[in-house]
């Protein structure tokens, strides 16, 4: 894996390091499926958005970036929420309510400053995919913790994302299970996301220590 | 203030002019991007919108019960005591012969988990059938995703146990979940939500038998 790519998913992952766009992050990963339509949604975005601002570097001036960028983002978000609406109509029904909070993802914005108003637009379009995919990668492990703790089930409602054959891969993983009603409600995406933190930092400190010696 | 702004003007020969136009300019383009999708989409939505709703108030009102229009018959309802109404709700009223038999009652449960359920109750009018629930629709909840929110028939099975049920089968007191000592399911780690919906659809069929002739 090159440099680029491994800085973008792991090592300043954008979620866990940069602890971007937490407020998307913990209101819809309550369930897998939920978790891995917003990531999905949220890469769509920030390509686009990072596409955008690249190509109106020639007019981006210091003193305007920022309302440009708002304008731009939030044109971006809104037409995807309007075609989500007519052409994936089942799936706008689940995350519909979410997508105007892409909005608010500060990954976004922070990629734009950072990243893409200042290169050429090719790289600047997979630095959105894979910052948008380490996002979306942790949105997802999230997603299945508090499934997995809160129902017992993993992918379920699946057919609102994959179409009719999502009801295949719908797990129950423990029957008769009487969920834990914490992981779902919005601390559980906390504690989850801690977990992940911790897990992260514990391997970045081997790798330290492993330099030391 | 106008000498300081010409003053800054010439002492920074830097285009500042230019940039409300830049800003200007793309406000344009993005509105331009916004109406184009808008009117790309508008159509569509619309008529998803408009045949989700008649496929609620069919399955609420069957069209062999009715020959009317349900739309352009219903009347305005406002009943916050006994259905909770917080503002005028429609109620559709199926007819055949110019005879009442059937009806689409809205009801709004005030107890739920978080926040107000709304509903709407279908219940046969006259013949034999009178009092029974044909179906019931949940119209817009905020419970919790994953426990509460299993009340949406796409989510799960619970609301089917309604449709044939009347204030005679079971009886009138038995209109509870089965925690209470009532007759209906309830849904696991949820209780307050299930209560709720019972409630509200037991308030219904008192309303339908209050206002039989």
């Amino acid at each position: 894996m090159n440099e680029f790519i491994k800085t973008r998913l792991l090592d300043n992952n954008a979620a866990l390091v940069q602890m971007l766009g937490l407020c998307p992050l913990l209101a819809v990963s309550n369930t897998a499926i939920n978790a891995l339509g917003m990531g999905l949604a949220t890469i769509a975005v920030v390509v686009t958005t990072n596409l955008l601002v690249s190509l109106i570097r020639p007019i981006t001036h210091k003193e305007i970036r920022i309302p440009l960028f708002v304008l731009l983002i939030a044109s971006t978000v809104t037409t995807l929420e309007m075609m989500m609406n007519a052409y994936f109509h089942q799936l706008y029904l689940t995350l519909g309510i979410f997508i105007p909070l892409i909005v608010t993802n500060c990954l976004i914005m922070a990629r734009a400053e950072a990243f893409a108003s200042k290169n050429a637009y090719w790289i600047s379009v997979k630095d959105g995919f894979f910052v948008g995919l380490g996002f979306a990668m942790v949105l997802f492990l999230i997603g299945v913790m508090r499934e997995i703790i809160g129902q017992g089930t993993l992918f379920s409602q699946a057919h609102l994302l994959l179409g009719e054959w999502g009801h295949h891969i719908e797990l129950t993983l423990f029957s008769d299970y009487a969920g834990f009603l914490i992981a779902i409600l919005p601390p559980g995406a906390f504690f989850a996301l801690a977990v992940l933190v911790a897990l992260k930092n514990k391997r970045d400190l081997k790798i330290t220590k492993k330099n030391h010696e | 203030m106008t000498e300081q702004a010409t003053n800054q003007t010439q002492n920074k020969p830097n285009r500042t002019w230019l940039l409300p136009l830049i800003l200007a300019f793309m406000t344009l383009i993005t509105s331009g991007l916004l109406m184009f999708s808008h009117a790309l989409t508008a159509d569509k939505i619309a008529a998803i919108q408009l045949k989700n709703k008649l496929d609620s108030l069919q399955r609420l009102i069957p069209d062999h019960l009715i020959d009317n229009n349900l739309v352009d018959d219903a009347i305005d309802l406002y009943e916050p005591v006994l259905l909770g109404h917080r503002q005028t709700e429609k109620l559709y009223l199926g007819k055949k012969n110019g005879l009442i038999t059937a009806m689409a009652i809205p009801v709004t449960a005030r107890n739920g988990y978080s926040g107000d359920i709304k509903l709407l109750v279908g219940i046969q009018v006259g013949g034999n059938q009178n009092g029974l629930i044909t179906a019931v629709e949940i119209i817009a909840h905020k419970e919790t995703p994953g426990l509460g929110d299993l009340i949406e028939t796409k989510k799960s099975d619970w609301l089917l146990q309604f449709p044939g049920a009347s204030l005679q089968q079971p009886a009138e007191t038995l209109w509870q979940v089965k925690k209470d000592q009532g007759e209906f399911d309830q849904i696991t780690a949820a209780t307050i939500t299930p209560r709720a919906v019972v409630a509200a659809i037991k308030q219904a069929l008192l309303f339908n038998r209050e206002f039989q002739p």
